[in-house]
């Protein structure tokens, strides 16, 4: 925020004034308000929506959603996709599990998780990068292979009766906010900071807006196509850690929808299927509005059956309604 | 050219198309598991196992024409969609006591009629096709839990079963009734009509296509109806097979149906792709999990398999294009 202000001194008023109006027409400023008119109809129809209790459900359940959307943003960002992320957070959830039921500490638990992840993703770019596989057929081969590998692993049993090894992450809140919460924007501040201010980040951004141009322009594509799907196993290496963490249990379709969950958060979000435009932080406003409205089915005690329906349904409303305005403005 | 072998000519041959190249994959797992497993080269077994490919090929069809429309055009909601035709079929029958084959038809068309949905949201409204069906995978999928509660519908009358449980000359009779005529006029649609040269100028060339008077978001509604009409269709002899509709009967099939149509040489760029590489994919996928699990390989790893041929036949493909033949 300063840094934007400081700049804005700079600027003529007239400038200024166009640079607050698009901060406002900003798809972040968008979700953030459909999050907040949402929380507040919510709270007026069953007046329970803002209590410490149900605040601190909905963000515990949008922290895994919103870790890995961090990663995916990045891959769609290059105008890529993976959509092994939930078979790849199964297996790193059974490696977690075991490592736990080991009586391993927190650390090693952790940087095992967080290694697992980061191989498996580091596969996928490298299947990208070096095979010259497109994105999406290179992840759905490894979606299948990898939901087969946690069948395998867990030889159709599962963990469960875990050491409280990973609760404080999964289940622990620090100044009445959820740990997971936490660790959430921490990694989102990391992301936002990479795609901002490091050259990395723009490289992303160029990759994704004309992939030849970039190359012209002499970015290394092998180098930016690897460390996004890298980045975004490490995050799922992450995530796993803090699933396991709730959940306590570790079952061979743990994860499985999970990819969907996290790229709606990201459409949602505003950011681009086509790559080149997006931002991290919407990804994450766009987790939070998913884990809302399903936490607003259970206030409104609806059937949970129905979460479908009304995910999907937000899904085309808030992207349909965002093209028709834009379209109007244009 | 120099040293160009006759090794190099017919490898160059097979990896320049992918429907040879497949063929080349269907032989070898074929002869493999001919000698290896004793009840694999049966001819009960070969016929036999054609009936569990219908379904997936089906969806695959409809994936194909999807995709070769191109402009990112990709269809997440099949699996949903055979799911809520199967429950539209099994609650006109079971609660509305319309005759089971007029149930049948109104389901594939139900298929039809979401797959417009889609086609609408896509090209009326212009939202990308990957976030249209994407939230209609939720949709559909959640009301057919919401219809049936979850709970699978049984109890159709015995004579609906003819459809995926006899036999003809020892071929499944969905292979000779449905997904042979179904991939006959789909191959003509293709090759052969004015629709279909429109298809893949679309797929290939939006610009072009649009500069020579096609209209090119007609065609790209006709392919999502049509995907939707195949996933019906699929609804219907599914449950023919298993004697029920099951509300989820079609989680996660979109991502195998993409796989296998992409795996028969379909571009997921557009403009490329047919029938012929689509059916191989459908084969080799089917023969493989017929194989394996005929040969004690644990069913779990069929799934794998799938993802793992995907990958290592692209890869291969891939290698063998761009190392040992050149730049073609």
């Amino acid at each position: 925020m300063p840094a934007l202000l400081l700049e804005g001194a700079r600027v003529p008023v007239s400038r200024l004034r166009s640079r607050g109006a698009s901060l406002l027409r900003s798809r972040e400023a968008s979700v953030a308000a459909f999050t907040v008119a949402l929380g507040v109809s919510l709270h007026v129809a069953t007046g329970r929506f803002f209590s410490l209790e149900n605040l601190t459900n909905v963000l515990l359940d949008s922290a895994t959603t919103a870790i890995v959307a961090l990663g995916m943003t990045l891959v769609i960002l290059t105008g890529g996709i993976d959509v092994s992320v939930g078979s790849m957070l199964g297996v790193v959830s059974v490696a977690v599990g075991y490592a736990t039921a080991a009586h391993w500490r927190l650390v090693p638990v952790s940087l095992a998780g967080i290694a697992t992840g980061l191989l498996l993703g580091g596969l996928n770019g490298a299947l990208v990068a070096y095979g010259g596989i497109m994105p999406i057929i290179a992840t759905l081969g490894t979606l299948s292979i990898l939901r087969a590998l946690t069948f395998q692993l867990l030889r159709a049993r599962w963990i469960s009766d875990l050491p409280p090894t990973l609760q404080p992450l999964g289940l622990g809140t620090l100044l009445h906010v959820p740990v997971a919460t936490w660790v959430a924007l921490a990694l989102a501040a990391g992301v936002v900071y990479l795609t901002t201010y490091r050259p990395m980040g723009r490289h992303i951004y160029a990759v994704g807006g004309n992939a030849e141009a970039a190359r012209l322009a002499g970015i290394d594509l092998t180098r930016v196509t690897l460390l996004v799907y890298a980045i975004t196993g490490a995050l799922v290496g992450i995530a796993a850690l803090v699933y396991v963490g709730q959940t306590g249990i570790v079952q061979s379709n743990t994860g499985a929808g999970f990819e969907l969950q996290v790229i709606a958060a990201v459409v949602l979000g505003g950011t681009s299927i086509l790559g080149g435009r997006g931002s991290p932080l919407g990804s994450v406003l766009g987790a939070l509005l998913v884990a809302e409205m399903k936490n607003g089915l259970i206030l409104l005690n609806i059937s949970g059956l129905a979460e479908g329906m009304v995910t999907g349904a937000l899904i085309l409303l808030a992207v349909g309604a965002d093209l028709l305005r834009r379209r109007g403005r244009w | 050219m120099v040293g160009v072998t006759r090794g190099d000519r017919l490898l160059r041959l097979v990896a320049s198309d992918r429907p040879r190249f497949l063929l080349g994959v269907l032989l070898l797992a074929v002869a493999v598991f001919a000698l290896t497993t004793p009840d694999f080269a049966t001819l009960y077994n070969l016929f036999n196992m054609t009936q569990y490919g219908v379904e997936i090929g089906l969806l695959a069809l409809g994936e194909t024409l999807v995709i070769i429309s191109g402009g990112g055009s990709i269809d997440l909601s099949v699996g949903s969609i055979l799911s809520l035709s199967g429950v539209v079929l099994g609650l006109l029958t079971m609660q509305a006591h319309i005759n089971v084959w007029v149930s049948a038809l109104l389901g594939v068309l139900a298929g039809g009629a979401l797959g417009a949905l889609n086609a609408v949201l896509i090209t009326v409204v212009g939202i990308p096709a990957l976030i249209v069906t994407l939230g209609t995978l939720y949709a559909y999928a959640s009301a057919a839990l919401v219809l049936t509660n979850t709970v699978p519908i049984s109890g159709l009358p015995a004579g609906f079963f003819v459809l995926g449980q006899r036999h003809v000359l020892g071929i499944p009779l969905q292979v000779v009734v449905v997904f042979l005529p179904v991939a006959l006029l789909l191959h003509y649609l293709l090759r052969h009509t004015v629709f279909g040269r429109a298809l893949y100028s679309v797929g290939t060339n939006e610009v072009a296509a649009r500069f020579a008077a096609i209209d090119v978001r007609a065609v790209r509604f006709w392919v999502f109806t049509v995907s939707g009409l195949l996933a019906g269709l699929a609804s219907a002899v599914m449950t023919s097979r298993v004697a029920s509709a099951r509300p989820d009967a079609g989680m996660g099939y979109e991502l195998q149906a993409i796989t296998v149509a992409v795996l028969g040489g379909t571009s997921i760029m557009g403009g490329e792709g047919t029938v012929l590489g689509t059916i191989l994919g459908v084969l080799v996928i089917t023969v493989l999990s017929n194989g394996l699990q005929l040969a004690g390989v644990h069913p779990i790893w069929q799934l794998g398999t799938v993802g793992l041929v995907l990958v290592v036949t692209v890869l291969v493909n891939q290698w063998l294009l761009r190392h040992r033949v050149g730049v073609l």
